[in-house]
């Protein structure tokens, strides 16, 4: 009977890593095209929403690049656990990172990226 | 304690030997916080219905640049039918899961005192929440992982920093002192965890250990796993746990199907998930924690829907195989996480 459960639940674990890989490539593409300062889902909305619209700063392309790295290393940590985690306000997402610097042992410079990101 | 006290003046002097060379500093004033994870589920294991409504309320309370005050309590209930009449009857549990202050020494170091989770494994300190959870059937390794009480009483020192372009080590080390306060029970105990987490390919490999300072003083250690394939929506994680109540592990892929060509708008709300495990009995003559009484294997598949990424509706069915009687366990229900300013301005 032990032997019954093992072999089934090693056929199911493979059936869905089978599933997994069947279609990589729209994946990538959309990942590439998603702008940087896209926010999750709805509730996301709040800190970029709460920005004018018709006034935006100018960046240097040094932010760029930051920001851009910032959303990288917030899909390699925060991804691990988290199904990306919408932003928060800058002073609220402060704390949060700094909890998660602790928790999930992120790097100092991971932890200043990724805040640069989610407060932009 | 001499050693603590060297390492942490180390720090402190590396810390500012850092801030005087780069100037950095957090830029962002952070807010004391209150989130609280919270879900109502319902357990079926061998069809008896068992309604599980959970709160986790949590306070994060940053002090200055380099502290951080958090604690986060654990009620919940265990409702059966009541064999004497209609409605449901069942304990309710109380815990606090850690009441602790963090000092951020430096990028390589923090020390943490109070009480803690065992950093023991990754299932107990990460994925225990129940808005993180994949599945919500506890893993049967985990009484090996978190002890009789899932928390030390004590200090711990931690951390991850690069130690080579796309190769990043982290660890934590930790002495626990016994405690027989009520809802803050602990342990005697010293351990430590280390691991390495390579960026590039999201690949997370690591191994602890852990020492009983009381009762029978004995040893526990384990090993873990996580993998993210880049080009794919899929969570591998797997731990192995072994002491003297057993050992065992778990192996679980999820996968959240945004990639669907077809109906993707509402398929990429979707996550499988699929988790088998694994228990074989240790010593006969200790009592197991773990409450088997006979090797195990169990396999489970779930399937949740996230309405947003806080907000979520989660479903599972396991069989589990023992030759003390085989199990069906399904499970189905609601999780949800909220985070609120506890500070003027803060949502600002």
């Amino acid at each position: 009977m032990i032997a019954r459960g093992s072999v089934f639940s090693w056929a199911l674990f493979l059936f869905v890593a089978l599933c997994a890989a069947a279609g990589p490539a729209r994946a990538q593409e959309t990942s590439k095209q998603l702008p940087v300062s896209a926010p999750a889902s709805g509730s996301g909305t709040r800190t970029s929403a709460s920005a004018p619209a018709s006034a935006p700063a100018p960046k240097a392309p040094g932010d760029e690049t930051l920001r851009i790295e910032g959303e990288k290393r917030f899909a390699t940590n925060c991804g691990r656990c988290h199904q990306s985690p919408h932003k928060l306000p800058p002073r609220m997402m402060a704390t949060a990172i700094r909890h998660m610097r602790v928790r999930a042992l992120i790097t100092d410079e991971d932890m200043r990226l990724i805040l640069l990101y989610m407060t932009q | 304690l001499l050693g603590l006290t060297l390492l942490l003046a180390f720090s402190l002097r590396v810390q500012a030997q850092t801030e005087e060379q780069t100037g950095q500093s957090e830029p962002i004033s952070a807010v004391p916080i209150f989130t609280m994870g919270t879900g109502f589920i319902t357990f079926f294991p061998g069809g008896t219905p068992n309604l599980g409504p959970l709160i986790n309320p949590e306070f994060v309370v940053p002090i200055g640049q380099n502290f951080l005050f958090e604690t986060r309590l654990d009620l919940e209930a265990d409702l059966v039918p009541d064999p004497n009449g209609p409605g449901w009857k069942g304990p309710a549990e109380k815990n606090v899961d850690y009441v602790q202050l963090d000092y951020i020494a430096n990028r390589y170091l923090t020390a943490v005192i109070g009480r803690y989770l065992l950093p023991f494994g990754i299932y107990n300190e990460r994925l225990y929440p129940i808005f993180i959870r994949n599945l919500q059937t506890d893993p049967l390794i985990l009484p090996i992982e978190a002890g009789d009480y899932g928390s030390g009483t004590g200090a711990q020192l931690r951390g991850g920093f690069s130690v080579a372009p796309d190769v990043e080590l982290n660890y934590a080390t930790y002495f626990s002192a016994h405690s027989d306060v009520t809802y803050m029970g602990s342990t005697r105990e010293a351990g430590g965890r280390v691991g390495i987490f390579l960026p590039a390919e999201r690949l997370e490999l690591g191994g602890e250990f852990q020492h009983l300072l009381e009762s029978d003083h004995t040893n526990s250690f384990g090993f873990y796993g996580a993998w993210q394939p880049r080009p794919l929506p899929l969570d591998i994680r797997a731990e192995y746990a072994r002491s003297e109540d057993g050992s065992g592990y778990w192996l679980e892929s999820a996968y959240r199907l945004s990639q669907v060509p077809v109906w993707n708008r509402a398929f990429r709300h979707v996550q499988a998930v699929a988790r088998m495990q694994q228990f074989f009995l240790g010593n006969p003559n200790v009592v197991s924690n773990t409450g088997l009484t006979a090797n195990t294997n169990q396999f489970e598949f779930g399937l949740n829907y996230y309405f947003r990424d806080d907000f979520r509706f989660v479903s599972s069915y396991g069989r589990q195989f023992s030759s003390a009687g085989d199990l069906n366990i399904w499970t189905v229900g609601f999780t949800y996480r909220l985070v609120l300013p506890l500070w003027p301005g803060g949502g600002r």
